[in-house]
């Protein structure tokens, strides 16, 4: 099972996520309304990866992903960030600020799951000692 | 030939107008009536001798006496004539020499016209006589004849400003006062005009009003002679830029100046333009921290002095205003995406999930609802990038691409619409590697566009072409359908924005109107050029060339080539 910490202030697409996610039984998803609230839930868990919004009233996707790396056991987690403004140099500038990969909104529900264990995969082959991901 | 003649005057004078010695001549009849009537008395009286002698003979000398008085007073009266008759001939000769003088009879038609007329109109006198009046004017005043025309008719005068036509053309401008001339009984006769040609007036006023107009611009004027680099004009706004006072011109050439105030820029645009043979260039230059637009225009030639027309223009304001045009855009797509993301998560559920009991009537209007969001989301990327295509932000990176590769995953992702509209899609000339310098993004973007359109308009079966040339200059990348080809009206805005046939069939095939002009604008800017061959009822192809990199490429290097790359194909 995938852990996934979810940071998304739209309702609906935080559930339509959840639901893409469920479909193959493979994730569990903590979904967040906020970066402060991901911050308040981070100490109490463990994700395998974060999957941030990134514009968002308050705190943006990067501020909250800045803030998470503080944490000890969040230094490595590797971070997807989903955006409407997925522009070539928008990509390039987070993945500059730490991210493994960007996924592009709208997303495929049906291939959301995927994507994200491609992303995984490939970090786990760019980075030694991370866990294999099922 | 003059319009008013000295012998007119004299006739209606008299020939006492040459006349000058007044006084002898108006005692002399007078000092004769009297010697006559004297005379006349002394031989009556002394010749008769009955009783009423007498009296017949001072009757006779006091007649005699009143027609010396009568001549007197007819002689003064020509000399007041006289008088009054000879500065009216000087003012008429004068007004003769200064004014252009016509007449028109009361058909329009011109009776006469003086040598001014001649003169200032470059026509013959036979050319303009039995002629209307309104071949002497211009175009725009032709209106204005049969106005003046009507109001002479009336018996009133009309004052002002006629634009008239020399021979060759040329606008003429007179001021002018037309009289209606009367005949018995007071009807009109016709009429008679007299000009004074102000053209030159005029063009000094605009000159004038010009120069005020310049002075008056907020943005920088300067002229600079190109034969010594001398600012030979500085508007107000480029005076305050140098520091220099009004009527007061740098006195060093435009090299010091620009150096001085930090203008070299513009110094080295205007040497460069000078050898370039071109006739103007721009630039955007920032002087202490104000963007300017320059635009440098050469005039005249090196034989009559080619001077350099300099223009800054303040374009701060213009771009704020284009940084947030371009946010609202960005932020309006971005908030058109996040309920699109939803739209189309949702649908995407259903459609996909096998958990979900879809019934077949509805799942068609789902698919309805799946592929019009993704045209949304199409045309929502195309705005994007219309929009950084305006404002010059496109990005393209170019790096060694192995373009074979492209074509091959462009050909795989858009496997779907293949099934969609019922196509088959071949490539050939992709099985060896093809190293060129290209941005692999844009270049499928491209391609997906081409290939896109050439399934929407094949017939179902259809067959489409995908080939590439490799040319020793440059790769030349087609796409060939079997659809029934643009229309000939069509051709010419192929590439303009929302041009792709009617509005009705871009709708039918889910096309946004703006993808070639797009495609145009990304192949330009990696150098390459993009167009089509088309017949009617045979199909269409589409291509597009790229200049060869000069730089080979290690093989290597071709296989690493995409990663983290997305490719998105319609869905």
């Amino acid at each position: 099972m995938i852990k996934i910490m979810h940071v998304e202030d739209d309702d609906d697409i935080r559930e339509i996520a959840e639901m893409a996610l469920s479909l193959s039984g493979e994730f569990e998803v903590v979904q967040c309304v906020s970066g402060e609230a991901a911050l308040a839930r981070a100490p109490d868990y463990h994700p395998d990866v974060l999957l941030l919004d990134m514009m968002m009233p308050g705190m943006t996707g990067s501020e909250t992903l800045e803030h998470l790396r503080k944490m000890p056991h969040m230094a490595n987690v590797p971070a997807i960030f989903m955006t409407a403004r997925a522009q070539h140099a928008d990509i390039e500038q987070l993945r500059d600020n730490g991210a493994a990969d960007v996924i592009s909104k709208p997303f495929d529900p049906m291939t959301l799951g995927d994507q994200i264990k491609e992303i995984l995969q490939a970090q786990v082959g760019q980075v030694c000692g991370l866990r294999p991901v099922a | 030939m003059t319009l008013i003649r000295d012998t007119d005057l004299q006739q209606f004078a008299g020939d006492d107008l040459t006349m000058f010695d007044f006084k002898l001549a108006d005692t002399a009849p007078v000092l004769v009536g009297i010697m006559l009537g004297a005379g006349w008395y002394a031989g009556v009286t002394s010749l008769l001798s009955f009783p009423a002698a007498p009296l017949i003979a001072a009757t006779g000398g006091v007649a005699l006496a009143a027609i010396g008085a009568g001549v007197v007073a007819v002689r003064q009266t020509a000399r007041r004539h006289a008088q009054l008759l000879l500065p009216m001939q000087r003012k008429l000769q004068a007004l003769e020499a200064h004014c252009v003088v016509s007449m028109v009879d009361t058909d329009g038609l011109l009776k006469d016209v003086n040598d001014l007329m001649l003169d200032l109109t470059g026509y013959k006198r036979a050319d303009l006589i039995g002629q209307p009046v309104e071949v002497l004017y211009d175009r725009e005043d032709k209106a204005l004849a049969a106005r003046i025309r009507s109001q002479i008719c009336e018996g009133r005068t009309w004052q002002g400003e006629t634009r008239l036509k020399d021979a060759s053309g040329r606008q003429i401008f007179t001021q002018t006062t037309i009289m209606p001339l009367t005949g018995r009984g007071g009807t009109v006769s016709g009429s008679i005009s007299v000009r004074t040609n102000t053209t030159h007036i005029n063009q000094l006023l605009a000159k004038h009003h010009t120069m005020d107009t310049l002075n008056e611009l907020r943005d920088d004027v300067w002229i600079v002679n190109a034969g010594d680099w001398r600012i030979s004009y500085l508007n107000h706004a480029a005076r305050t830029r140098l520091g220099c006072a009004d009527g007061e011109l740098p006195r060093e050439a435009l090299e010091e100046v620009a150096y001085g105030a930090k203008l070299c820029d513009v110094m080295r645009a205007c040497r460069a333009l000078q050898g370039s043979g071109d006739s103007g260039t721009r630039l955007e230059i920032v002087h202490d921290g104000v963007p300017l637009h320059v635009s440098i225009k050469q005039l005249g030639t090196p034989q009559a002095g080619a001077r350099f027309l300099i223009l800054m223009t303040d374009i701060s304001d213009q771009i704020a205003q284009d940084r947030r045009k371009s946010e609202f855009v960005s932020t309006v797509s971005h908030e058109l995406r996040a309920p699109l993301t939803s739209i189309k998560g949702a649908l995407g559920l259903l459609l996909g999930s096998e958990d979900l009991k879809v019934p077949d009537k509805a799942l068609a209007l789902l698919e309805i609802a799946h592929r019009s969001s993704d045209r949304l989301i199409l045309i929502i990327n195309d705005i994007l990038d219309l929009d950084k295509i305006s404002h010059g932000e496109m990005l393209i990176e170019m790096q060694d691409t192995d373009v074979a590769s492209l074509v091959q995953e462009t050909h795989a992702a858009m496997q779907i619409l293949q099934e969609r509209f019922d196509v088959v899609v071949e490539v050939t000339g992709a099985d060896a590697p093809l190293p060129f310098l290209t941005d692999p993004n844009r270049f499928i973007q491209v391609l997906t566009n081409l290939l896109s359109n050439a399934c929407k308009f094949s017939p179902q079966g259809g067959r489409v072409t995908i080939e590439i040339e490799d040319n020793p200059d440059h790769v030349r990348v087609s796409v060939q359908d079997e659809g029934a080809g643009i229309p000939a009206a069509e051709r010419c805005k192929i590439f303009q924005r929302f041009a792709d046939m009617t509005n009705s069939d871009r709708v039918a095939k889910g096309g946004t109107g703006l993808g070639l002009s797009i495609c145009k604008a990304i192949v330009e800017n990696m150098g390459g050029s993009i167009g089509f061959q088309t017949r009617e009822g045979a199909g269409t192809n589409f291509y597009f060339t790229l200049p060869r990199a000069v730089r080979a490429m290690p093989a290597p290097v071709l296989a690493a080539t995409n990663s983290g790359r997305t490719i998105e194909g319609p869905q």
